[in-house]
């Protein structure tokens, strides 16, 4: 504020002006609006709310969402719709108070009134208060009630579409939340689902925004069966099922919740404000002093939320439902090679089901042919490689041949072996100590740590084999010779997809990291530059080697102790990837880059690395790495510690 | 033979009111290959999505809508939940019908309201008929539940 200059005596009172305003202005902030006259029992609610610190009581904060925050108690709701008063994102008690008020206010035609709005808040303040619902204008929501008699709720399940190879959507999984009704199907029930809605086309900017919390989060309700093509069949996901004990008052409640959310958004916050973490308000909301929003974090992995639920003694079992593509999988194994052939000409239209019939084949195996071509036609025609066109009638011609070979008198789909369970797999975060010799002959001791996720190298128990999510590792190393501390390596991404194609599935496999890592120099002196390394390739399974991929690769790099500060290439890698037993992976491996622009160079890397699981959260590993560039090669070797928490 | 008819009995009931709803000419009805959801595979709307882990489009508190693609069959509320589970799947109910077993088919029971001890009886003759309840490429699922009924009064 500039005070313009003149003597003291006429400077002081301008200069204080400015000041004074700015005092009223922040003390009418705080003011509260001037109320009419109050209606004698509404305040002696309010006194009632007031004495027994119902603003207080954690429950009042499950319903409003108020966290702990550097700016005190915040409300994670955005939406300015889901509170009664201005600052009642800030504010519980005014939201309290206004919220009682509220209930008295009188209907208004074509309005929902707030003891329908705000159901589950009503629901609790009323037995907390023991209002008299005589006096209400409204004491009951139809709305609401019709909406329990259309769903008829019984219970809940937690849902987990796991990750599917290959999609990077998918990568950490997802949760939602079922409601059983009393129509006894799981199909035909209720799907709670929290994510960002966007009218927005899908593109960079919409990652960058989905990041920051551009968007808005809603919570929706949709049949199961709907939910289930957008994950199980159309995204090959499988899904985990683990039914909550939560008892029918809990689910009557969680429902209450539900209801209030609809149509209000919290900011989309992809690592700590997501899909599974805002979730979890509805099982508080369903019963008190649970508190599973309680535990803070800067990143929220929907596995983790599942593991938390576990931990409150909610999770009774759970239930495995196998995607499209795993039946597709379980049918082609049961068949020979010209079983799988006749499937697939089936499929591509040439071969008709009715000539496929007159064979003399086996009814079992024409029957097995036959499901697995109609689930393959299935399948093609969601990912939109089949055209509505031949797909509606190759498929029909399929169920038609189906239809006249009788009943097999099992249901195959139950009997897929289902997987070791994905909450049963070891933890995100990883830590690491190692020692070892690098290829100059100096012994070191190392340290990573790892938040997130899943390495090639790691045990695949509840994994899918041929993954790698890492978001962030941080390797330390300490050379005992030279008393030297350094950074090795800043992994920021690390992503790998080994997707094995067959007859049936025709993935592409691809891979991108990012981070900083140490290079040698032309001088023999390494340094940390900043790398850039994505690539796409070809994978398959092999009965005895395992899975065998081949890629081809670029490589950016960045620093200063290169020549000219960059330096670009191409090359390629190959691998295999081989579970020897459930305990003990190898992973071969081999690269060539050809950094030919900026400071040029050739690099081929060879290398053998092992792993043995010593407990779901506890491994031991051993890697050997040669290297050889245009000066130098070398052999690094290390062993490591891993224990995951 | 009269087991069947009995259960036919039982569940032309239900028919009653469904066939009353393809007397409505403006209900197009839902066919073979409808998607609720335009699968979104490429590579970029993948990256994308996982940001959000977000659906794209019909994001509706959708209890009473279901589906999303057909046009939605008159007022019969009670028999609203057996039309729309046929609509929207009608591709995995007609292969859980063409292999006499199966989730979807299992719920059109529930839906048809058929007890658990006569729904063997019930996926065999809708098995055997197959061709007379998907009768084309173009069948709708009101065509459908139509067909269901006259094959069970037939049998």
């Amino acid at each position: 504020m500039n005070c313009s200059r003149g003597s003291v005596r006429t400077v002081l009172p301008i200069c204080a002006l400015p000041l004074l305003i700015l005092l009223l202005a922040a003390s009418s902030a705080h003011a509260r609006p001037i109320q009419p006259p109050e209606d004698p029992y509404v305040q002696t609610l309010l006194d009632d709310a007031r004495r027994a610190e119902l603003s207080e009581d954690p429950f009042w904060h499950t319903l409003l969402h108020y966290k702990g925050s550097i700016l005190g108690l915040r409300s994670l709701v955005d939406d300015p719709k889901f509170f009664l008063v201005v600052d009642g994102k800030s504010d519980p008690e005014a939201e309290l108070e206004a919220t009682i008020r509220a209930f008295f206010r009188p209907v208004v035609e074509n309005e929902e009134h707030p003891v329908c709005r705000f159901v589950a808040r009503y629901d609790w303040l009323k037995t907390k208060l023991t209002i008299d619902e005589s006096r209400l204008p409204l004491s009951r929501c139809r709305p609401f009630e019709e909406l329990l008699e259309q769903i008829k709720p019984e219970s809940v399940t937690l849902i987990f579409p796991a990750s599917h190879m290959n999609s990077p959507a998918s990568m950490y999984g997802h949760t939602l939340l079922t409601i059983r009704t009393v129509f006894d199907s799981d199909l035909l029930s209720y799907a709670v689902n929290y994510s960002a809605i966007s009218d927005e086309t899908f593109g960079p900017l919409y990652i960058v925004k989905g990041l920051l919390g551009s968007y808005k989060g809603y919570f929706s309700i949709l049949p199961y069966y709907a939910k289930l093509q957008e994950y199980s069949d159309v995204n090959d996901r499988d899904i985990w099922e683990y039914p909550l004990d939560l008892n029918a008052e809990e689910v009557r409640r969680l429902l209450m919740h539900v209801y209030e959310m609809q149509n209000i958004y919290a900011d989309y916050l992809f690592f700590n404000e997501n899909c599974s973490y805002d979730l979890l308000f509805l099982l508080d909301a369903a019963r008190p002093n649970l508190n599973l929003t309680d535990h803070c974090a800067w990143w929220v992995i929907p596995l983790d939320t599942i593991r938390e639920v576990k931990k409150s003694g909610l999770v009774r079992e759970a239930v495995y439902r196998p995607s499209r593509s795993t039946k597709i999988k379980h049918l082609a194994s049961a068949l020979t090679e010209s079983g799988r052939r006749d499937a697939l000409r089936i499929v591509n239209g040439t071969l008709e089901p009715e000539e496929f019939l007159k064979r003399e084949t086996a009814n079992e195996e024409k029957i097995t042919v036959c499901e697995l071509a109609s689930e393959h036609l299935q399948y093609k025609h969601a990912k939109g490689e089949l055209a509505k066109e031949p797909y509606v009638g190759r498929f029909m011609k399929t169920l038609n041949a189906r239809s006249t070979l009788g009943e097999t008198g099992d249901d195959w789909a139950r009997q897929i072996p289902a997987p070791i369970r994905p909450d049963e797999g070891h933890h995100s975060n990883r830590v690491s100590l190692g020692f070892g010799v690098d290829d100059e002959d100096r012994t070191f001791q190392e340290i990573r740590l790892r938040p997130a996720y899943h390495t090639l190298l790691d045990n695949d128990a509840g994994y899918k084999p041929g993954s790698q999510i890492v978001f962030t590792d941080f390797v330390l190393r300490y050379y005992s010779q030279d008393g030297k501390l350094e950074l090795e390596a800043l992994n920021l991404i690390d992503i790998v997809s080994i997707a094995p194609r067959d007859d049936f599935f025709k993935h592409t496999s691809w891979k991108i990291r990012t981070d900083l890592y140490r290079r040698t120099m032309r001088n023999g002196e390494d340094y940390l530059v900043y790398r850039l390394n994505p690539g796409f390739g070809l994978a398959y399974e092999n009965r005895f080697l395992g899975l065998c991929y081949a890629m081809l690769e670029t490589e950016l790099h960045v620093g200063g102790a290169l020549d000219g500060n960059y330096s670009a290439g191409a090359g390629g890698s190959a691998g295999i990837l081989k579970n020897v037993t459930d305990s003990w992976k190898i992973h071969l491996f081999a690269g060539d880059v050809y950094y030919g622009l900026g400071d040029s160079d050739i690099l081929i890397t060879v290398g053998l690395g092992q792993n043995l699981r010593i407990s779901p959260d506890m491994s031991l590993s051993v890697e050997l790495v040669g290297s050889r560039d245009d000066q130098d090669s070398g052999l690094e070797s290390i062993i490591r510690w891993n224990a995951f928490f | 033979m009269r087991r069947v008819a009995a259960l036919a009995i039982a569940i032309l009931c239900t028919f009653a009111a469904v066939g009353a709803i393809s007397a409505d000419q403006s209900n197009t009805g839902c066919g073979i290959g409808t998607m609720i959801f335009e699968g979104k595979d490429g590579l970029l709307s993948q990256i994308s999505a996982a940001t959000t882990n977000g659906t794209f489009g019909n994001q509706t508190f959708g209890i009473t809508s279901g589906t999303v693609n057909c046009k939605k069959a008159s007022s019969f509320v009670a028999y609203e939940k057996l039309n729309k589970f046929v609509g929207d799947n009608m591709d995995n109910l007609a292969m859980d019908m063409s292999k006499g077993s199966g989730e979807y088919l299992s719920t059109l029971a529930v839906l048809l309201d058929v007890p658990v001890e006569k729904r063997a009886q019930l996926y065999s003759v809708l098995q055997t008929n197959f061709s007379k309840i998907y009768t084309s490429e173009s069948v709708t699922h009101i065509d459908v539940l139509n067909n269901i009924e006259a094959v069970l009064s037939a049998s």
